[in-house]
């Protein structure tokens, strides 16, 4: 059985009513991704089998496959949900923010509230973006790109208002402002850090990481 | 069957020079085993570097030693504990060779700090993937907690400490400033820096010269006004 990818599907222009079949099929996809959400918590990226989703899901191993090309594709999809729903929570926190400190602060104070009540699911994720083979896929995808363009964006914004000098080297501080956002993570999963103490840190680190671009 | 000879008295490092030497049949058992653990150490390291931590099981390790799955289990609870032991041993060479060459480093704090993430370059770029597994293996569940997760290396972070205590003194580091909050950012610099020498096929020298430019920014975060 063929089955189309979700990309290729959306895609098309024409609009149908959705068939029985293809709500049915709709369904089946919410509940397994529903249940390796669950089991990728629990057991972590290696830990969970396809086999152990499906029967978490009440389903064969063949109704999993139907859906999804492996176990890397079901967490990328998983992922790639969260990190759309994460990225309008970033850029509705930064536009409440004043200047480009606050602006990054609230920004990662919404990441870091965002993944609080799931950081099994965060740790899982972080284990599969330093593979050679599935990092590069998490990284460079769309919704991961546009959470480090939210970060330029504010940075350009500081640029603009003068808070900034032009020669922000933009890219690259984004990237490292991304990178200590992430970081801080270690702390929350493995050191149970509160929302609180993130915040600190990263206050202090958007401090130091923004210093050589200051005006005046 | 073996007997059960005591061996495990002494324990690692616990030889006492008053006990008489161990009969010459438990001495050989313990070179054994001493081997064993070399081979598999050998083994998993190669593997590991080659096709990846997650890619590897313990069955390859022991098969590629040349040696049974049991006795690899003996040695060892986990792939995760293998790691950790491959990485010490490197991270050993590597930092016998610094402690050698960090008294003799000149220059501002940012410079020094500079050309002793180039010495780690150089080393690790000779072992790219087996570097990135010990990354990913930080969030792997099964790790055990005796293993040394990246992030955690204290020798790594010792010398980024006397490097910025240097610099208090000599007056280019703010005595303000948070000195682990630094080690933090440059670590999560470094480990980036990794990430896209592996994506990218950047040598040893390309990520040495994206490093640079990193500590010249953090640099000018601890830098007093």
């Amino acid at each position: 059985m063929k089955h189309t990818a979700p990309l290729q599907a959306a895609g098309e222009t024409i609009v149908k009513v959705p068939t029985r079949r293809t709500l049915a099929k709709q369904q089946t996809r919410a509940k397994v991704l529903a249940a390796a959400r669950r089991l990728f918590s629990e057991e972590g990226y290696e830990g969970a089998t396809i086999r152990d989703i499906a029967a978490a899901a009440g389903m064969s191993t063949g109704a999993v496959f139907a859906n999804f090309t492996d176990k890397s594709d079901l967490f990328r999809e998983i992922m790639m949900t969260d990190m759309v729903a994460l990225g309008e929570a970033m850029r509705e926190a930064a536009s409440r923010g004043k200047g480009v400190d606050d602006a990054l602060l609230r920004m990662f104070g919404a990441g870091y509230a965002f993944y609080k009540s799931q950081l099994p699911l965060a740790r899982a994720a972080f284990s599969v973006g330093w593979t050679p083979e599935e990092g590069p896929q998490l990284i460079n995808s769309q919704p991961a790109q546009s959470l480090l363009d939210l970060i330029a964006d504010e940075l350009n914004a500081g640029i603009e208002r003068g808070e900034l000098g032009q020669e922000a080297e933009v890219k690259l501080r984004a990237q490292m402002l991304f990178e200590a956002y992430l970081s801080n993570y270690k702390q929350a999963i493995f050191e149970g850090w509160s929302l609180d103490a993130l915040q600190a840190r990263s206050r202090d680190q958007i401090r130091v990481l923004l210093a050589g671009a200051r005006r005046g | 069957m073996t007997s059960e000879t005591d061996t495990g008295n002494g324990g690692p490092g616990g030889l006492d020079p008053a006990q008489p030497p161990p009969l010459a049949e438990a001495g050989l058992r313990q070179s054994q085993k001493e081997a064993t653990r070399n081979r598999v150490i050998l083994a998993a390291r190669e593997l590991f570097d080659t096709q990846g931590y997650q890619g590897t099981t313990i069955r390859e390790i022991a098969r590629h030693a040349g040696v049974s799955v049991g006795s690899v289990f003996t040695t060892f609870a986990t792939k995760g504990e293998i790691l950790s032991q491959v990485m010490q041993e490197r991270l050993d060479r590597l930092y016998a060779e610094l402690d050698r060459v960090l008294p003799h480093l000149r220059g501002s704090t940012a410079d020094r700090l500079r050309s002793m993430f180039a010495i780690h370059f150089a080393f690790e770029s000779q072992r790219m993937r087996l570097f990135l597994a010990h990354i990913a293996a930080a969030y792997d569940c099964a790790l055990p907690s005796a293993a040394t997760p990246f992030g955690k290396n204290s020798r790594l972070q010792e010398i980024i400490r006397e490097c910025l205590v240097k610099g208090v003194a000599e007056g280019d580091v703010d005595p303000a400033i948070d000195h682990l909050e630094i080690i933090e950012l440059l670590m999560s610099a470094y480990a980036w820096t990794f990430r896209l020498a592996v994506w990218d096929g950047a040598d040893a020298e390309a990520m040495t010269a994206v490093m640079d430019r990193q500590i010249g920014l953090i640099a000018a975060g601890f830098t007093p006004r």
